[in-house]
């Protein structure tokens, strides 16, 4: 496997979406290729780092507000 | 009802007791969907209180189409795509020129150009306020495209086959937009990463 080709497959590789023969060409050239080793970590610990850093809720006081405003709505709605 | 009990997490459960307007069941769908259609359109829009927005018209739409909702679709996938669309309207209003369709030029795919380790643990680098500014920075230079793609993939843990049908695309298109997604975030990252000497 070249380098273009790792980079292609880099997402399934990542995702485990590769069958087993690309796997095996993906681990025996990262085994060897230094810069697609730091390209893969790279992209893993970017990948953590929004996940991690992604959680972001609706501030309190707007929530708490939304929430009486749309209870409302959907009481007062009509059942079918 | 105990909202812990897990009562609801059945989706025609829920269902039944949202269409008998249950306060209980309501209250549990905005407590599972309130803040994830919030970071949905927050990341699209890129304004906090249109996001808020986004999230009260995207129940209200719920709460008017509760009786017709077919059931076919996940509850949450049924949001999810509302408040996408609820989005992308907005966005499109503020920004016509607004691109979600493929480009001839989207197949191809840039090469790395940081090749460089970095030498602290990410759990490490998150507390640190230039980085997490960083990484505001990294995901708002994304196209909206991918962004969304990215966002539904990998900060709300959706599968591609979910992603694909709230952004109505094709799994693979779904696929190679989260991918180019990573490889952009990740030479932002390190460029920003390397500015700032935190590598």
């Amino acid at each position: 496997m070249k380098c273009e080709e790792l980079l292609q497959y880099l997402s399934d590789y990542i995702d485990q979406e590769l069958d087993d023969a690309l796997t095996t060409e993906a681990q025996e050239h990262l085994a060897t290729c230094h810069n697609c080793r730091v390209v893969l970590d790279s992209t893993q610990q970017t990948i953590f780092l929004f996940r991690e850093q992604g959680k972001r809720s609706i501030p309190a006081q707007s929530r708490s507000r939304l929430f009486d405003q749309l209870q409302d709505a959907f009481l007062t709605s009509k059942t079918s | 009802m105990d909202l812990q009990s897990g009562y609801y997490e059945d989706s025609d459960t829920l269902l039944l007791a949202l269409r008998q307007r249950d306060p209980a069941a309501f209250a549990y769908l905005f407590e599972q969907y309130s803040d994830k259609t919030y970071r949905l359109a927050a990341s699209l829009l890129k304004d906090e209180v249109a996001a808020e927005g986004v999230v009260q018209d995207t129940f209200l739409r719920l709460i008017e189409r509760l009786d017709q909702f077919e059931g076919r679709a996940n509850l949450g996938t049924w949001l999810y795509r509302i408040a996408y669309n609820l989005s992308v309207d907005r966005l499109r209003k503020r920004k016509p020129e607004l691109e979600l369709e493929d480009e001839p030029g989207d197949g191809r795919l840039p090469l790395p150009v940081h090749l460089v380790e970095w030498q602290q643990w990410p759990e490490k680098l998150l507390s640190d306020g230039e980085v997490t500014r960083a990484l505001d920075e990294a995901i708002a230079a994304l196209p909206e495209k991918f962004r969304i793609v990215f966002v539904l993939r990998e900060v709300e843990g959706l599968s591609t086959q979910e992603t694909a049908e709230i952004t109505n695309l094709s799994l693979s298109a779904t696929k190679v937009r989260l991918h180019r997604a990573r490889l952009f975030l990740r030479e932002q990252l390190t460029q920003s990463l390397l500015a700032i000497g935190a590598e």
